[in-house]
């Protein structure tokens, strides 16, 4: 008999799975500090200076240093606070990012030790509505950060945040439906799959560029980054955060630009492929991907070194009047080509 | 597995329910519709409907509820409770006929429906990108079976965004010939050094000491006219 309410099936057995989920959560927890202070470097290096070089070799350790002080300074909170949430806020924040970096698939399936596994985390049949769906979470983080911290600048900061990522998440959604329809699946490994021979960059530029400019302001990236603009709004939602709170913000945040360079990664840049059709070992696909992330995270720190922060009300109608008409052109666009070579 | 999932999503969701009519604070209130609007997506994802869990989060959770979350947080302030009575005595025999009403309308849905499915087996699942559950099956549904509902509820939408548009419009802003700044957005009638940090901390006092008891420069400005 078929049971009434269907048991989530894994072709996994149990211990793949936890070893998979331990494995993912320690690389996520691993590339932050990595690329938190790559991008300082990086920004050094763009501002003509050294960056941080004074905590172990080459500085390597100062994401370290970073992360211990954060979490040896003391818990705290304006008395004007809404206790539990202003609590549950952080955690919101980066339970939401730590599980949109399951679906980044690295690879195919391939043999460990005699068992078929699939590296990722898990191949969603909804695939990048499942990190929208978490993106919608996340965003009470960032609300209830601001509103229960009981504090104006924090207020205004989340109020900012609200608008910004409702009139982005429009735009960013019709972006891949381009790449959607040519394949005709959701699930992000067989949209890995469907680019062996050409990247969907090349067939959905403006989707590509949409997407890309949609994340920025998604991520609250510069030059979108009116949730926390320092010069206005001290720190935006995260003002009145200290301590582990803050640096748990602070970790989602990356983590998040960490996973939007994989989900761009899959949808436009190809996955695990590689170009001129070569074709390497299962064993290379990770480090294809990870360089692939790489470059992206480089783009993101490069264009804030380049560009200043828009105003708000040219956020407002960048979003509403250029991205959106783009994107719904290109998704009419894609769907008359794609009836039309059937 | 599944059954201990359906419990704490069927428990979710009552509770969220409970403290959405419960909660005295407006904004405790919309995020117990929160909570439930998640666990309602949690029993979807136990039926195997992905996509409608997902279009659930994203739609009413991510989009709806935002909106409901910023209107309170900009208007109802947290301190603000709304009272229980109030309303004449009309008004409350109205309300418990449309509550009986409401109930017994969805208990007869439910337990109609329920018992049918007792004897069921449910969906069958099986993997495929047209079997139940999945967004083909529903895109499908939608573009066939359902095709005049679906474009019903779009005219729908569009009535209500046009209906937006024109309510928003109808609160004028500035006329035409109007200058955009009717008054000057820094005050430099006012005597020199006041509001300053150093007539703050004592350093120098304003140049004209305003006289506490005559009105102070600002007072006999002429109000801008509300357009």
């Amino acid at each position: 008999m078929t049971p009434p309410f269907a048991d989530v099936v894994y072709f996994e057995p149990w211990w793949m799975q936890i070893a998979k989920a331990v494995v993912l959560f320690a690389l996520g927890l691993q590339i932050v500090p990595l690329v938190l202070l790559y991008e300082r470097k990086l920004l050094g290096r763009f501002q003509n200076r050294y960056g941080p070089n004074r905590v172990g070799p080459y500085g390597l350790a100062q994401p370290l240093a970073d992360i211990l002080k954060l979490l040896a300074k003391e818990q705290f909170r304006p008395r004007t606070s809404t206790g539990f949430l202003f609590v549950l806020a952080p955690v919101l924040s980066i339970l939401t990012a730590a599980a949109t970096f399951a679906i980044i698939p690295f690879s195919d399936t391939v043999d460990i030790f005699g068992t078929k596994t699939g590296l990722y985390g898990v191949d969603v049949s909804i695939g990048p509505l499942f990190l929208f769906a978490f993106g919608a979470i996340a965003f009470y983080g960032i609300m209830l950060g601001g509103y229960a911290s009981g504090s104006k600048y924090s207020f205004l900061g989340s109020m900012r945040a609200a608008a910004q990522l409702i009139s982005y998440e429009v735009a960013q959604g019709l972006a891949i439906v381009g790449v959607v329809i040519t394949t005709g699946s959701l699930s992000l490994v067989d949209i890995a799959e469907h680019q062996a021979g050409m990247w969907f960059i090349v067939p959905q530029f403006a989707g590509f560029l949409i997407f890309l400019t949609a994340s920025f302001a998604e991520t609250n990236r510069i030059p979108f980054d009116l949730t926390e603009a320092d010069g206005e709004l001290v720190g935006g939602y995260n003002t009145e955060y200290g301590g582990g709170r803050f640096a748990s913000y602070y970790f989602a945040e990356y983590l998040n630009v960490v996973v939007v360079a994989g989900i761009t990664t899959t949808l436009f840049l190809g996955g695990w492929n590689l170009p001129a059709g070569l074709d390497p070992p299962h064993w290379v696909d990770p480090f294809v991907v990870l360089f692939k992330m790489f470059l992206i995270v480089t783009l993101f720190i490069w264009v804030r070194a380049t560009l200043p922060r828009l105003r708000y009300d040219q956020l407002m109608s960048f979003g509403w009047k250029i991205l959106l008409p783009l994107a719904t052109l290109n998704v009419l666009a894609t769907a008359i080509i794609v009836v039309v070579a059937d | 597995m599944a059954e201990l999932f359906f419990f704490i999503a069927g428990i979710g969701a009552v509770a969220g329910a409970i403290g959405v009519v419960v909660l005295r604070n407006p904004l405790f209130s919309v995020l117990a519709l929160v909570s439930h609007l998640l666990c309602l997506a949690l029993l979807f994802l136990l039926l195997r409907a992905e996509f409608i869990a997902a279009a659930q989060v994203i739609i009413y959770a991510g989009a709806v509820m935002v909106l409901y979350v910023f209107v309170v947080s900009y208007v109802g302030g947290a301190d603000e409770v709304i009272p229980l009575t109030g309303g004449g005595r009309a008004q409350r025999l109205l309300a418990v006929a449309f509550g009986g009403a409401i109930f017994a309308e969805l208990a007869i849905a439910v337990l109609g429906t329920g018992l049918k499915a007792l004897s069921g087996e449910g969906a069958p699942y099986s993997p495929g990108p047209q079997a139940f559950g999945t967004p083909a099956y529903i895109g499908r549904l939608l573009l066939t079976d359902f095709l005049l509902p679906f474009e019903v509820a779009t005219f729908l939408l569009l009535i209500a965004a046009v209906g937006a548009v024109t309510l928003a419009r109808r609160r004028r802003g500035l006329e035409s010939g109007e200058p955009l700044l009717a008054r000057p957005a820094i005050d430099y009638s006012r005597p020199g050094f006041t509001g300053t940090m150093a007539e703050a901390v004592g350093g120098r006092r304003a140049l004209t000491a305003p006289d506490p008891d005559e009105p102070r420069a600002g007072d006999e400005r002429p109000e801008r006219v509300p357009s």
